[in-house]
């Protein structure tokens, strides 16, 4: 680490919530040209950090000092810290989906300076000189409602560096990315580190910080665990500092049964893709027996979602689904539920949680039949089923009658496997189960996952990291532009065997569109 | 993240005291309750005639009537959809008994069954449209609004109906207790059978999962079409209804029966803590802030203010409540 100065320090900081202490006293800073990391699990205080170094928390309600550039700075608000040269890019996606992309890259700036009107040409032509110098791929004159999920998400990067930042803080950047996608966001992260702008880096993942921070912080209750110097980086030392005790083992053990019922069967499936950017799925057969976990590999956008969306029908969809060995006729979600299928979804706040009803009542929506006598709700047996099922899933609210925004990202996700088991489906269906939790919580769901195949529940795994997929899974499908393209079972392939598969395929309908148009 | 409520130390007394009355606090309609009981002593130490048994029974009387669509509109603004048509449908199906037994001297039930029909099927209707066709809530209803204005001129020619049997005084001019009649203890029946609805059965909580959030709600196995559209239905007949009772309280089919009554039905809802983007409130809440509507309404005409700043007050009202009701949640059960 070069000896310079730190661009952005903050010392002591200390803040508590309602009587909870958040941050004891931290330490952090970081340097030009630096890619910092911040880890920690969810409630170590890492989200607080950043939101008294942009502003969210004003200057007064934290004590402790920020310097920027060696001045004291306080921060009465994000606009403040941003004029100061303080960028954030929240985990969250907000754009406006409504206004084209440009629109989006300069939100609020849009006269760009010179008066009232908006110059829709400039606007473009600025916001695509901005993406070449990012080297992101995008239409600026594009509607935002069109574009993927990675997509929002370098244009909200794009919107934070628009403002030319000296600091940039990134929240789980990577979240809601793939693969190649995470490769584009990272190329974008070298150019910035190229122009010197310092980097707050907050993430779960610990190969992102391998591969591109050049120094970790890791909070724990509130303090500094540890920093750790990019030549001492290892992934075991980052568990332990984290957690504060070393994992075991990643991944609990699991044998693929043999010999057991098929328990869910799809023939043909085709479901129509939509906005363009996203693909459908064409003609997927696959099976699960009972007690199987199987994974859906593939990049985003590839349509492994919109199989899980058909089998579940969300979404409408072709073909022959059989439970059991049974024929079911899905053209609903209740019928899917029905017939024994249950969903976990990807985007927890936009189609898992009720914010308008409290943690119990997000438990039980949908699995009130069995706790209600002629449709009235028995209230002590509907407290006694939540507490059970908290309990069963460790899911931490202070109690049933709690606010789940007030949850973190783990126990949102707990209590939304606790609303799905209720029922005791035969066959689950999970999308992305372990995004946006903490290192802790993705252990947990990794042992309940193999729990549920021990007891016979057919699962079928969507996951965009590849490790974690490989890891948990007895068979692995690689889905690419909508269809099943390779099948390897536990042990015979790894990441680099999905990598492949994907890109034979892709160079395969590249060929045959070539030869189509020759 | 990062905050009190997901710690679950042991609560010592102190903090256990704060959570209660955070609890109580947080509870929507104690706070319209204590505003409504300030006021009342405010207009009575101002003219002790406010509290005259008169006053309170006219008070009452004219709640009674648009609590009635109160109760409806609240379950449909929670189910997320709101209906502004509703004046206009009391007025239509009122007008339609009147005309049924009369012109068509039908017996007065059948009149009656056939203006409650004619709400629910308007309600139908808006449901449909909104539901199946997408066309926003907004627009279908108010142009249900006009068409409704215009189905009670083209009814009636314009003049009101006149006179009307017997039978449809003698419910208008019940004595039940206290001098309240038929509309005041169907309005209290309803509510309270319409409040247990919300709050205790798996139809009322499904009906707040729906106007939460209407995806969640349909993967969680919800018909969330079919709750609306109920939900249309069930705010057309109460309309309905309540144009009826006014019917019998003027012993005429009036042609303006249930006219501006949309926006106060609204405004009272939204004042006891209904939230107009769905999910949220109760119809005890509802049906209180229509009462402090109400209250403030005719306090003020008791001690004498202009007609014109009544309205005004109305107005400053809604917004207040609102308003109180946005801080409210932030810092009390956002606990922030």
């Amino acid at each position: 680490m070069p000896a310079q100065e730190p661009l952005l320090s903050a010392i002591a900081i200390a803040k508590s919530f309602g009587g909870v202490q958040a941050l004891r006293g931290v330490d952090f800073d970081v340097v030009p040209g630096e890619i910092h990391a911040l880890l920690g699990q969810n409630g170590a205080g890492k989200s607080t950090l950043v939101k008294i170094l942009n502003g969210v928390h004003p200057v007064g309600s934290y004590t402790g000092a920020i310097k920027l550039g060696g001045k004291p700075v306080s921060f009465a608000s994000p606009a403040d810290a941003r004029s100061s040269g303080v960028g954030y890019v929240p985990q969250e996606i907000e754009v406006l989906e409504q206004l084209s992309v440009a629109e989006n890259v300069f939100a609020g700036r849009t006269g760009l300076g010179d008066g009232m009107l908006v110059n829709q040409r400039r606007l473009e032509q600025r916001a695509g000189e901005i993406f070449a110098d990012l080297g992101i791929g995008i239409d600026p004159g594009a509607y935002v409602a069109s574009l993927t999920s990675a997509q929002r998400h370098l244009v909200m990067i794009a919107r934070a560096i628009v403002m030319k930042p000296r600091v940039l803080m990134l929240d789980e950047p990577t979240a809601s990315l793939s693969g190649t996608e995470v490769d584009a966001l990272f190329a974008v992260l070298r150019r910035l580190k190229a122009q010197g702008v310092a980097m707050i880096y907050i993430t779960h993942r610990l190969p992102e910080v391998l591969a591109i921070c050049d120094r970790a912080t890791v909070l724990r209750d509130g303090q500094v665990a540890v920093r750790i110097a990019r030549e001492d980086f290892d992934a075991e030392t980052f568990i332990f500092s984290m957690s504060g005790q070393r994992l075991q083992r990643l991944f609990p053990e699991h044998a693929a049964p043999v010999g057991a019922p098929t328990a869910l069967e799809v023939r043909n499936l085709t479901v129509a893709g939509h906005s363009g950017a996203v693909h459908g799925a064409k003609d997927i057969n696959l099976s699960v027996a009972a007690g199987e976990i199987v994974g859906l590999a593939g990049l985003l956008g590839s349509g492994r979602s919109e199989i899980l969306h058909g089998i579940y029908g969300r979404v409408p969809a072709e073909g022959e689904i059989r439970v059991a060995g049974g024929p079911v006729a899905i053209g609903s979600p209740s019928d899917a539920r029905a017939a024994g299928i249950a969903l976990l979804t990807e985007d927890r706040k936009r189609d898992g949680l009720l914010f308008n009803l409290p943690v119990g009542a997000n438990i039980t929506i949908g699995n009130l039949a069995p706790l209600s006598r002629r449709g009235v709700v028995r209230g002590g047996l509907e407290r006694s089923s939540i507490l059970a099922a908290m309990r069963a899933l460790n899911v931490k609210a202070s109690s049933p009658l709690a606010s789940v925004s007030h949850l973190s990202g783990g126990n949102q996700q707990k209590l939304l496997f606790a609303r799905v088991l209720m029922r005791a489906p035969k066959v689950l269906l999970l999308d992305e189960p372990t995004k946006g939790v903490d290192a802790a919580t993705r252990h947990e769901i990794y042992r309940l996952v193999v729990e549920l195949a021990e007891k016979g529940v057919a699962l079928l795994i969507v996951a965009s990291e590849l490790e974690e997929l490989i890891g948990l899974c007895d068979r692995c499908l690689v889905v690419a532009d909508g269809r099943i393209v390779d099948e390897f079972g536990r042990g015979e392939g790894g990441e680099d065997r999905v990598l492949r598969s994907v890109a034979a395929a892709q160079t395969e309908r590249h060929a045959k569109a070539s030869q189509v148009s020759a | 993240m990062e905050s009190a409520a997901d710690v679950s130390s042991p609560p010592r007394d102190g903090q256990s005291f704060r959570r209660r009355l955070i609890g109580f606090i947080a509870i929507g309609e104690v706070g319209v309750l204590a505003a409504m009981a300030l006021l009342i002593v405010f207009f009575w130490l101002l003219e002790p005639a406010f509290l005259s048994e008169r006053n309170i029974r006219a008070i009452l009387n004219v709640v009674s009537f648009v609590g009635i669509i109160a109760i409806g509109q609240t379950i449909l603004l929670v189910a997320g959809e709101f209906d502004l048509s509703v004046g206009s449908v009391a007025g239509l199906s009122a007008v339609v008994a009147a005309k049924l037994m009369t012109a068509a001297a039908l017996p007065v039930t059948v009149a009656i069954l056939g203006g409650i029909g004619v709400g629910a099927a308007i309600g139908l209707l808006n449901g449909v449209i909104v539901v199946r066709l997408g066309i926003p809530a907004f627009i279908q209803t108010l142009g249900m609004l006009f068409i409704g204005q215009g189905l009670i001129q083209v009814v009636t020619g314009g003049y009101p109906v006149y006179p009307l049997p017997e039978a449809v005084s003698t419910i208008g001019s019940a004595d039940l207790a206290f001098g309240l009649g038929w509309s005041f203890a169907f309005f209290i029946v309803a509510a309270i059978l319409a409040d247990f609805v919300l709050r205790r059965t798996v139809l009322g909580r499904n009906i707040y999962a729906t106007g939460g959030n209407q995806e969640v709600a349909r993967l969680v196995g919800i018909n969330t079409s079919a709750y609306k559209i109920g939900a249309f239905i069930v705010v057309g007949a109460l309309s309905a209804i309540a144009g009826m009772f006014v019917m019998a309280d003027l012993g005429s089919g009036g042609t303006s029966i249930g006219s501006g009554w949309e926006l106060t039905v609204i405004a009272g809802v939204v004042v006891g803590g209904v939230s107009l983007f769905g999910g949220a409130g109760t119809v005890a809440g509802g049906v209180v802030g229509i009462l402090m509507l109400k209250v403030v309404q005719s306090g003020l005409v008791v001690i004498g203010v202009n007609s014109n700043w009544q309205q005004i007050a109305v107005g400053v009202i809604m917004v207040m409540a609102v308003g109180l009701d946005i801080v409210r949640r932030r810092y009390f059960i956002a606990g922030a």
